[in-house]
């Protein structure tokens, strides 16, 4: 089967001003289907800076990035919005939920740009809330809900396009111990019974103690690649 | 409902306080600009109304070459075909009032003055403005007979009244001489103030006797039936005459002096209303600005989760569309209340102000316009203002960089 992503060489230099800050360098990574992957290192090792190109938030200075088969190089700006649309799914530290959307909303606003039908929209966005544990807080907007229930919801929203795989940058960093454990366990569920990739980052041991593979950074270099028993 | 408008709808009321005030800004520069307007434009209204009705007619036919040389020689043959053909132009021509008109001295024993002598159909113009109900003393002139009616002005200045005997002498049609002697039967209060100090009214058949000029006219003015359809009218009118060497004018194109003064008139009212959209859109702007910055990283959100950034665009164009229609909806409806009001009560005129206005025949109160453009005009300015203003978060979007955002 096709790797969902595929890199070569990957590279990424900042440069704000004069000083150029290499980022990433010469990351070569293969994610077959059904991976759950974390990225760890310490800070500003360019954990983030690789999530990004993997899921082509942003475009890589040197070297390639295949998402589904696809050169994102070879699209162009709007082309690779819509590709994000279709192909992959987010969850961001600070859940980003938009605020005046109710949770059930927020769910459902995601499939409206993919222009599904609306019957099916509402149908699905309830069973994923009901997924993530939230059905009793549909109706309710992010600014109610504590951290571990609007990340949840931004699961829900992630795995709402119906993408190949999602891209988490620090999901748990701002959860307590038990909401971070009860979100792992929903992303192993979702990994587990709908074979969708995960690719996240953290810097918790017991986040890390759940993947199954673990890519370390050091300084914008892939260091060590381990595969652990499951 | 789309969702769009939904997250354009509940963005503008994340910040209700703000929304209101920039609301309320939008329609206080309404209210205030359409009222200035209005006010202004009422008093046009009654002058052109009555400039309308005791002078030029809504549209008028004239013998082509009268515009450039007024002069009795120009005037055209009024008969009962002409009427007919008139009345078949358009099934709602109106009345048609003749009228035989030429400068001559007016004379009593005392004095000698220049006087606009007009024939006319008395009982016509009566049903079109009501000129008989203007005579300050004596009577209207019997059809038929030497007698004529006097602006109060010229009657002034001749020092005669009712029952003296006026002296006309001039030039008749052709550079026939004309000369007459007539009863002044009435002195009228004649509306227009100029008009007031030279008019002599007589029979227009006693006109064309003392002018020689026996089934002529010098305008035919036509009173449609309805103001509105005066532009279909002069076209179809135009059409019937083509080939008769007679010219159709609508008022507008008879008073071009007058209508740029009023104008000008307007220039004040103009500049209030243009210095209030600039203060207020500066208001709006701010408010646009805030709504802007403090949601980037929200827009950096949605442009990642797969949003275009021209549907993005939309939604935010659509809140600063909704808060400014909310503001002339809102202005409008508000505006037509107060000018409402001041129609059902008027505000009075005092003092020397109120006698001039007397004077020239009007009621003194001051009019307020209802026309629609002064309304219409308020809603093109405000949505200009938005389309403007979303100026700023529309750039913004465009180039953000949504990393960037999302960091901030
Ligand atoms: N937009 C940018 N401009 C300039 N330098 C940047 C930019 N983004 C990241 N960097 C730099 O690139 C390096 C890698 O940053 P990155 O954010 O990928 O690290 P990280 O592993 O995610 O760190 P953390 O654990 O703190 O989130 C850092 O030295 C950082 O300062
Ligand atoms: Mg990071």
């Amino acid at each position: 089967m096709k790797p969902v992503v595929m890199t070569e060489n990957l590279g990424k230099v900042y440069n704000p001003g004069s000083i150029p800050v290499t980022a990433l360098r010469n990351a070569t990574i293969t994610i077959d289907r059904g991976e759950f992957t974390t990225i760890v290192g310490p800070s500003g090792s360019g954990k983030t800076t690789l999530l990004n190109l993997l899921g082509g938030l942003d475009r890589p200075t040197s070297g390639s990035v295949c998402i589904n088969g696809i050169d994102i190089a070879t699209l162009k700006d709007p082309e690779l919005i819509d590709f994000r649309l279709w192909n992959i799914g987010f969850v961001f530290q600070h859940y980003n939920l938009i605020p005046v959307f109710t949770a059930r909303e927020n769910v459902a606003f995601i499939m409206l740009l993919q222009h599904r039908n609306k019957q099916q929209i509402r149908e699905r966005a309830d069973q994923l809330l009901d997924e993530v544990g939230l059905s009793h807080r549909r109706d309710v907007r992010p600014a109610q809900l504590s951290g571990g229930e609007q990340q949840r919801v931004a699961v829900a929203r992630a795995l709402a396009t119906e993408p190949k795989f999602i891209i988490a940058d620090e999901p748990t960093a701002n959860l307590d111990t038990a909401a971070a454990m009860n979100l792992l366990d929903i992303m192993e569920r979702m990994n587990r019974e709908k074979q969708i990739t995960f690719v996240f980052s953290t810097h918790d041991q017991r986040v890390i103690e759940r993947a199954r593979r673990v890519i370390t950074l050091v300084d914008g270099a892939i260091v060590t690649d381990r595969q652990h028993a499951s | 409902m789309p969702i769009d408008f939904i997250l354009a709808w509940r963005n503008i009321w994340r910040n209700r306080r703000r929304t209101l005030i920039t609301v309320g800004g939008v329609l206080f520069a309404v209210v205030l600009s359409i009222f200035s307007q209005s006010l202004n434009r009422g008093s046009h209204e009654i002058m052109l109304d009555n400039m309308i009705r005791f002078g030029t007619g809504y549209l008028q036919l004239q013998d082509e070459a009268y515009r450039d040389e007024p002069s009795l020689d120009n005037s055209f043959t009024w008969e009962a075909a002409t009427a007919r053909r008139v009345a078949a132009a358009h099934p709602r021509t109106g009345q048609l009032l003749p009228r035989i008109e030429t400068f001559m001295l007016a004379a009593g024993d005392q004095a000698t003055r220049g006087s606009l002598v007009v024939g006319i159909d008395a009982d016509a113009e009566q049903r079109f403005n009501g000129l008989t109900d203007r005579i300050s003393a004596g009577r209207f002139f019997t059809p038929d007979k030497p007698e004529v009616v006097v602006g109060q002005g010229l009657a002034r200045r001749l020092q005669l009244t009712t029952g003296d005997t006026l002296a006309l002498i001039g030039q008749g049609r052709f550079g026939m001489s004309a000369s007459g002697l007539f009863e002044i039967v009435g002195i009228i209060k004649h509306p227009l103030r100029e008009q007031d100090d030279q008019i002599v009214y007589l029979p227009i058949d006693v006109a064309r006797q003392l002018l020689s000029a026996e089934g002529q006219i010098t305008t035919l003015l036509v009173a449609p039936e309805r103001a509105s359809e005066t532009e279909a009218i002069a076209t179809a009118l135009r059409r019937t005459f083509k080939d008769d060497g007679i010219r159709v004018l609508t008022w507008p194109e008879l008073m071009p002096e007058l209508l740029n003064l009023l104008r000008l008139d307007m220039a004040g009212s103009y500049l209030l209303s243009g210095i209030l959209y600039i203060v207020i859109g500066f208001g709006f702007y701010a408010t646009v600005l805030t709504m802007t910055l403090e949601r980037l990283r929200e827009f950096g959100t949605l442009i990642s989760l797969g949003m275009k950034r021209t549907r993005l665009i939309r939604v935010i164009f659509l809140e600063t569309l909704s808060i400014s229609l909310i503001g002339v909806a809102a202005g409008l409806t508000l505006a037509w209340l107060v000018l409402f009001y001041f129609r059902l009560y008027p505000i009075r005129l005092r003092g020397d102000l109120a006698a001039t206005v007397i004077d020239m025949g009007w009621e003194p109160i001051l009019p307020v316009s209802f026309a629609a453009n002064i309304f219409f005009s308020q809603g093109v300015i405000v949505f200009v203002l938005a389309l403007v203003i979303s100026l700023y978060p529309l750039l913004k979007i465009i180039r953000l960089d949504i990393l960037t955002a999302a960091r901030s």
